[in-house]
């Protein structure tokens, strides 16, 4: 297929098309506009159904019902528009349903500014609905990238029977890049959901719920879902660039920032400093183990994110302090230059005592 | 500012030529490249030794606005018009004042004779937002915009989702002619893709352009070749049959290292 010039975004709603997604529900906000712009445009060409929402709170909910009718569903939201769908989210998890949530992040807390973040990222990995529940969360670097997660994520979400990010920063929302689509599938070729309630007739009654009032049940239900949380890990992506020998400092970062350190790693490259970059691509599950044994090749490790510093948590926990981890983030829709990467590399290498090269 | 670098390379095919009138402003699909289109418009004008001023008029896309580099432009002499403060972030619908006081003044000069040399007269280059959506605002401009000394200048990227075909390509121009209340005075072709642009994708691109020129009488103003593929190897550029704009990137992403192109454009 010949390569189109995309956005993120229009490349996630060309993608959840391709996946065989043909019901988007959604709330317009700064910066993922296009994902709804554009599936409005596209869903009414290809038989499919996109509704503006009355609120995020609504569209989630429309989500919990087409996903338990066992349609393949895709919203997208940023940061606060997610905030209102964490209730849904901690429904879905409950009642075990599919959906891919698309969190395109901007800068926070409250209102905040519309420029690009990744302050959402314990919303994304660590909750942001209630309830002892987890959901896996991908996290691109490129817009072909954003391509393949999304269409992947509905296979996960379909593997898992639980709800799956997409968690990328508005840069990578609106960035245009050459990108190409698989060959799209059919949604009347996706694989049978004999749990979905698609009508009794001849059969058992199936019941979508996440109401559990008997603790004894629902404490046995909570560690049956722990299994499948922990069963994701079969599914753990990471990403390395120039970890194949030691290095004096490993920075880690994902997303755009990760891009970003690509560039700075290139250029410290070029002036002999032995420096490399590990990827987190799922964000949960973590990669804790690469992570630590990666981590086992590195005099110090620089972990850099568009927060005050919150992956940076999963991080030392996986590193478990056998090796030095420092941090640099910049926050309020701001980024990091490059060479800001390479000043903060270096000085870290000072102050470990190694030479710059 | 020290000498222009790039300008002998094809004088003969200078696309300012084409561009006479006091106000340029750009439309076309969203993602076209009227922003991009737009700043090397002004930094060609000035590298010509020619005035320019930019109003970023995007009122649709929240990132990769024009204004974004702002202050390289300002450093090469560009003044560039954004809504004032904290406000140049936002993605709400300013029209700021000065707009209007632009426009009238850019016609001034050219009906009043204000402006002592053509070379003193600036062009006023107006990046509107894209899509129909993007040019409405230009019909609440409708008192100040004189449609007779105004380009209207159509961007066109066959890369771009829902401006692959000629169909798509007439709808659009129709549909910005009736937002903004003006007619298409000239096309640009500008389809690529990036870094993996190739001569036959910016071939093919002319070709579209070419055909949507025929069908709608709307001549073609110029083609954008990006600077690392100029000259086209087959036809070194005057094969192409209608002048080059040398396009450098200087909206980019914050992993690629900025300033290059500025350098490379006016040897600052």
């Amino acid at each position: 297929m010949e390569k189109k010039l995309m956005k993120g975004c229009e490349a996630i709603g060309e993608a959840a098309i391709c996946a065989g997604a043909r019901l988007f529900f959604g709330y317009p906000i700064t910066p993922q506009n296009e994902i709804p712009e554009y599936l409005s445009s596209r869903m009414p060409q290809v038989g499919g159904t996109f509704v503006q929402a009355e609120s995020e709170v609504a569209a989630s909910n429309m989500l919990y019902g087409a996903s338990g009718a066992g349609k393949r569903v895709i919203t997208s939201s940023s940061s606060p528009g997610i905030s209102l769908m964490g209730e849904a989210l901690s429904y879905m998890a409950g009642a075990e349903l599919p959906a891919v949530i698309v969190s395109i992040m901007r800068a926070g807390p409250g209102l905040g500014g519309i420029l690009p973040s990744q302050s959402d990222y314990f919303q994304a990995t660590k909750g942001g609905g209630h309830g002892d529940y987890r959901v896996m969360v991908l996290a691109p670097e490129t817009v072909q990238e954003a391509v393949d997660h999304t269409i992947k994520a509905f296979d996960y979400a379909d593997k898992y029977r639980n709800p799956v990010i997409i968690l990328a920063d508005g840069i990578l929302g609106q960035m245009m890049e050459p990108v190409t689509f698989p060959e799209p599938v059919r949604p009347e070729d996706l694989p049978e959901k004999p749990w979905a309630t698609t009508g009794a007739k001849g059969r058992e009654r199936n019941i979508v719920n996440s109401l559990y009032l008997n603790p004894d049940v629902l404490e046995e239900r909570n560690w049956q879902l722990v299994k499948k949380y922990e069963a994701m890990r079969e599914d753990v992506e990471f990403d390395t660039y120039h970890l194949d020998d030691e290095v004096d400092v490993m920075i880690v970062a994902y997303g755009t920032v990760a891009r970003i350190a690509r560039t700075a790693v290139d250029t410290m490259r070029e002036q002999g400093m032995r420096v490399g970059l590990f990827r987190p691509v799922t964000v949960y599950p973590f990669p804790s183990d690469a992570l630590a044994e990666a981590a086992d090749k590195a005099g110090a490790v620089l972990t850099s994110e568009l927060s005050t510093g919150q992956m940076l948590e999963d991080v030392k926990a996986a590193i478990a302090g056998k090796r030095p981890v420092e941090f640099f983030g910049r926050v309020g829709g701001n980024l990091m230059a490059p060479e800001e990467i390479v000043e903060q590399v270096t000085a870290l290498m000072e102050r470990q005592g190694r030479s710059v090269a | 500012m020290s000498a222009v670098t790039t300008s002998s390379q094809h004088a003969e095919f200078e696309p300012l030529e084409a561009l006479t009138r006091p106000v340029v402003i750009l439309v076309g699909h969203a993602g076209s490249g009227k922003s991009e289109i737009a700043v090397n418009l002004a930094v060609r004008l000035t590298a010509l030794g020619r005035r320019a001023t930019l109003i970023d008029l995007d009122l649709i896309k929240p990132y990769f606005r024009s204004r974004i580099v702002r202050d390289a432009l300002g450093d090469a002499g560009i003044e560039v018009v954004v809504p004032g403060g904290e406000m140049v972030y936002a993605d709400i619908p300013i029209v700021c004042p000065e707009v209007r006081g632009h426009i009238g003044v850019a016609r001034g000069g050219r009906e009043g004779g204000r402006w002592g040399t053509e070379a003193e007269r600036p062009t006023l280059l107006i990046d509107a937002g894209g899509n129909d959506n993007g040019a409405r605002v230009l019909g609440s401009l409708a008192e100040v915009i004189d449609p007779n000394l105004t380009d209207l200048l159509f961007v066109v990227n066959i890369s771009r989702p829902f401006a692959d075909d000629s169909e798509a390509l007439s709808r659009m121009v129709t549909d910005i002619e009736n937002a903004s209340g003006l007619k298409v005075t000239g096309l640009v072709s500008n389809t690529h893709l990036m870094d993996e642009t190739t001569p036959e994708i910016i071939e093919k691109g002319l070709e579209a352009s070419r055909a949507l020129s025929r069908s709608s009488g709307v001549p073609l103003r110029f083609c954008g070749v990006p600077h690392n593929l100029f000259p086209l190897p087959s036809n070194k550029g005057e094969a192409l049959g209608c002048p080059v704009l040398v396009v450098e990137r200087y909206i980019l992403p914050p992993h690629v290292q900025r300033k290059a192109g500025f350098r490379r454009a006016l040897a600052l």
